[in-house]
């Protein structure tokens, strides 16, 4: 039995996190969580930003505060991107439809042939990416006694959103905590079976602090591949878990 | 040990910039691992993982076929090579095949093994190592000097001309500013590779995922940004399940570097993929569009068929063995020759590069035991080491000076009492003040440069003790006084002491004549022939006259009579028995005194501060620490533990002859602790400790003296009596 958020378990994810050098945010709301990351973006002189899918931070509005304070968002999973282009949910499925946005996204000419889509969408987002200075993702998981953030993807892009820019910003609802590593790994087992076996997904990447390197005499240092600032939101969507749903990590 | 190994021992011992990071390695590595046991039980995290190591590797091939179904089921090419050169001609072939030109990768032990590089390199492929560590050493054009941290023995100084000749432009020695440097190197790296080859910490056969963790992301990112992902993968790597998975990545990180986790822990299942843009998976959306996954044999599926090392195969690499080991701390990793270090290093060496080459390796290992207590596998790293002697010798025959050493000399008690005899005579040139040998002639003279030897007894205990060769009729307990080689041909007065205090505390001690050496000389090397005719003659000398106890002041002769006799002999249905019969009696000086007179004599008005070595084969082979500070403290002497008490001292039984100068730098650092105690005394319960110790105090011209714990109490006992 999976051990369900507590405000116990928040201190020592707090606290843990912390050791780490993630620094761990509690929002009051959406408006707290949006101004939180408007104002880290705006004292690192941030530009750019990619994002990968994150519940919370599209029900409170996230990219549409970001982009009226000025700053450039772009979504970076394919369905998100999609759907960010054309404005409107459920995003566009027809091939013709996604080559026309990618076209106009992309400034050329892109015909409807779906290893063309795929590799102009590999280069576009590549790039953006690239060029970032802030990564916002989700989490489908926090774990307690590591700091752990766990976020799980098919494509690939949420851990170079979490990696390559300067800054990571996680964003996390608090009934998302678990107490250990056990947890977590029940918690993936379930959400990787289906009726015909396991169909585990193609990325999961645990993130634990930021990342360091010892291998240059002196203390650990900083910058050394990837963020050199971690910052994971806490969202308290007020919902009450009591007993363990599956439904609840399945989303970052 | 060939002549080799010594040059390269002695380079390691001569490298100042080594010999001044290797301190430091060892204090952050001990602080480090002391964080991270904070708040878990070791003890049990470290039976699971064990547990899960046995099971994978007994189910090593439903594993396989299982993993290689799910990996290929998500999109993975699976590939099975056989050895080096299978994996070497498949990434050829591949890179070929897609005009690779860049390569970027990520830490991969089985890469190093399989020189894959230099495959690379000769066919014209420029590969560059993310790893910053293995970054260094790369551009440096040397081998890793640790498993974890490859770079230890390389300096700022020498990192910054490194990094200065790569960019063009003189840089300083700011360490932040020089990893900056490397972060914009590897970033342009990465995005300029056709292909990323990294290796796993895991691979979990239920669902096909690869495990890779690293602190810097270059795991995560050598894996995601290349179209093309090559990842090579011992066999041994495989587990079960994500919870085994778990098991292992619960103890990985803190037993290494003190962390919780690592930074970064990717789980990768397949190439990647999406349906967004059309129904059918589409492979290279944003991470690669190839996952190419070799299994390594390359002489694992041999060592598991083997009983005796197939525990080899429970390694995680966490390399919490080398940061115990003390010849790893003071010679580092390039000294083993082989890409694998340490001792677990000289097992992986055997079967990857054959047996003949391990030996070596494995003669380095002093067994001590450290590595046994830090392993999260329980690996018996130094019982395969003995092993592996031992079938060398089988194999091979013992070298000409060890068989007349072990089979002209040591299996005939007359004649060793011959030979020490002659020894007693021919030394006396040699001998100086205190009844100390300080310069011997060559091929000794490199031992008495580390240090002073004792004199061959006059007298040795045999002699002195030859009215007390059975007890008196009737007195109980009787003690059989078991004193062991050294005791009695260079430390006879200890002897006394030790049956003076014995008759003190009411027991009848004697010393069974026909006792000789226990044979752990002859053991330790790999010549078990010799010990055995050893062990049935001492077993039988003990037996004779039915003792109580049998007291040892060598814990190395304790854990031959306790423990190897009966192993030894345990196919030998006559002496299986009787050897048996003698172990459950053996019983360390301090445990003795300790049942036998359980209130204290309190000998002391007041309290005598005194330091305590731990010996290895006392503290680790017994699992003996508490009794002899019990006994001490009780009598009224105040211990002042030292730092690392249960470091090894160095003498390691023929290792201090056989690597002298490491034996001193070993030495050294045990001196330094004991000095740093401030205490006049350092008393242990390990005669050859009393000599490595007093031999080295010597050289420094200390006054702090060295006693066996029967040696002082004795001592006050005695002047207690004088007094009253």
């Amino acid at each position: 039995m999976v051990a369900t958020s507590t405000p116990e378990l928040v201190e020592q994810f707090k606290s843990v996190a912390s050791n780490v050098v993630a620094v761990v945010y509690e929002a009051e709301g959406a408006e707290d969580a949006n101004n939180y990351v408007v104002k880290l973006a705006q004292e690192h002189n941030v530009k750019r930003v990619v994002k990968s899918k994150s519940v919370v931070a599209t029900e409170i509005g996230l990219n549409k505060y970001l982009e009226d304070a000025g700053f450039e968002v772009t979504e970076t999973d394919i369905e998100e991107w999609i759907a960010q282009l054309a404005g409107e949910r459920p995003s566009p499925k027809k091939l013709e439809e996604i080559a026309e946005l990618f076209s106009k996204a992309i400034g050329e000419r892109l015909e409807p042939d779906p290893q063309v889509l795929l590799k102009a969408a590999r280069r576009y987002l590549r790039q953006s990416i690239i060029n970032a200075d802030m990564g916002i993702s989700g989490a489908n998981i926090a774990i307690a006694e590591t700091g752990t953030l766990v976020i799980i993807n098919s494509e690939g892009n949420a851990r170079l959103v979490a990696t390559l820019p300067l800054i990571h910003v996680a964003m996390i609802g608090r009934e998302k905590l678990v107490s250990s590593l056990n947890d977590a790994a029940t918690i993936l087992k379930l959400l990787s079976k289906n009726a015909a076996g396991y169909k585990m997904p193609g990325y999961i990447t645990y993130i634990s602090g930021r990342s360091t390197t010892a291998d240059i005499p002196g203390a650990p240092m900083i910058r050394a591949q990837g963020p050199e600032e971690v910052h994971i939101v806490l969202l308290d969507s007020h919902k009450q878990i009591k007993e363990f749903n599956e439904e609840t990590y399945r989303l970052p | 040990m060939t002549a080799k190994m010594k040059r390269r021992v002695n380079k390691a011992l001569a490298d100042k910039n080594l010999q001044t990071a290797l301190p430091t390695f060892m204090l952050i590595t001990k602080v480090a691992r002391q964080i991270g046991m904070q708040g878990i039980d070791f003890s049990t995290l470290r039976d699971e993982l064990r547990r899960v190591k046995e099971k994978s590797i007994a189910n090593l091939p439903q594993l396989v076929q299982q993993f290689k179904a799910q990996a290929t089921k998500a999109g993975a090419v699976v590939y099975e090579a056989k050895d080096a050169q299978d994996v070497n001609n498949y990434i050829l072939k591949l890179a070929r095949e897609h005009n690779v030109k860049q390569i970027v990768k990520s830490k991969s032990m089985v890469t190093e093994e399989i020189e894959l590089n230099k495959h690379l390199k000769d066919a014209g492929i420029e590969v560059t190592e993310t790893d910053l560590g293995e970054y260094i050493v790369q551009l440096a054009g040397e081998k890793p000097s640790h498993l974890v941290g490859p770079a230890i023995h390389k300096t700022i100084e020498q990192i910054a001309e490194l990094f200065s000749k790569v960019t063009g432009e003189k840089l300083g020695f700011d360490p932040q500013k020089l990893v900056e440097v490397a972060r914009r190197i590897l970033r342009q790296a990465y995005l300029n590779a056709d292909m990323g080859i990294s290796g796993a910490n895991i691979a979990i056969a239920e669902t096909g995922t690869l495990v890779i963790v690293t602190n810097e992301a270059n795991g995560c990112l050598v894996t995601t940004l290349p179209p093309i992902h090559v990842a090579v993968v011992g066999y041994e790597k495989l587990v079960s399940s994500l919870d085994d998975a778990t098991a292992i990545l619960k103890l990985l990180s803190r037993n290494t570097t003190g962390q919780k986790q690592s930074v970064y822990v990717s789980y990768i299942t397949g190439p990647s993929a999406t349906t967004a843009i059309s129904e059918v998976p589409l492979f290279g959306v944003q991470g690669p569009g190839e996952l190419h996954i070799i299994l390594v044999d390359n002489g694992r599926m041999q060592m598991r068929e083997s009983d005796e090392f197939k525990e080899a195969l429970y390694c995680i690499k966490c390399g919490a063995c080398l940061n115990i080991c003390p010849v790893f701390g003071s010679v580092a990793g390039q000294t083993y020759g082989y890409i694998y270090q340490g001792g677990i290093g000289a097992i992986l060496t055997a079967f990857l590069h054959g047996m003949d080459k391990a030996v070596d390796p494995a003669s380095l290992c002093m067994n001590c035991m450290a590595c046994t207590e830090v392993c999260p596998s329980h690996i018996d790293i130094p019982r395969m080491i003995l092993r592996l002697r031992t079938k060398f010798v089988e194999e091979n025959g013992l070298s000409l000076t060890r068989k007349i050493a072990y089979h002209g000399i040591l299996s005939h008690p007359k004649r060793l009492n011959t030979a020490i005899s002659i020894g007693s005579r021919l030394q006396s040139p040699f001998v100086g003040k205190d009844s100390m040998v300080r310069r011997l002639p060559y091929p000794l003279n490199s031992l008495t440069r580390t240090i002073s030897l004792p004199a061959l007894a006059q007298h040795p205990l045999r002699d002195r003790l030859k009215a007390f060769s059975s007890p008196r009729a009737g007195t109980h307990p009787a003690v059989a006084f078991y004193a062991g080689c050294v005791a009695d041909y260079a430390y006879p007065e200890i002897g006394d002491d030790v049956m003076k205090y014995l008759q003190e505390c009411g027991a009848a001690p004697y010393y069974p004549q026909e006792q000789t050496c226990c044979g752990a000389p002859a053991l330790v090397t790999g010549d078990e022939e010799t010990c055995i005719k050893l062990a049935k003659i001492n077993i039988a000398a003990i037996e004779e006259m039915n003792p109580d106890y049998i007291v040892t002041v060598c814990p190395g002769c304790a854990v031959m009579l306790q423990q190897e006799y009966p192993r030894l002999l345990a196919n030998d249905p006559e002496w299986s028995l009787r050897a048996e019969a003698i172990s459950t009696k053996v019983k360390d000086f301090s445990q003795l005194v300790l049942e036998l007179t359980p209130s204290a004599q309190k000998m002391l008005s007041q309290n005598l501060k005194v330091t305590y070595h731990d010996p290895c084969y006392l503290r680790r082979g017994l699992g003996i620490y508490h009794e002899p500070r019990q006994l001490l403290q009780r009598e009224g002497f105040e211990i002042v533990e030292m730092n690392d008490a249960d470091a090894c001292c160095g003498f390691a039984g023929t290792f201090v002859l056989e690597y002298p100068e490491l034996s001193g730098s070993i030495l050294n650092r045990k001196l330094n602790n004991i000095e740093a105690t401030g205490a006049d005394i350092v008393v242990t319960n390990c005669i050859p400790c009393v000599l490595q110790l007093r031999g080295g105090l010597d050289k420094r011209n200390s006054n702090i003296k060295v006693m066996h714990s029967a040696e002082l109490l004795a001592s006050y006992h005695k002047s207690r009596h004088i007094n009253t």
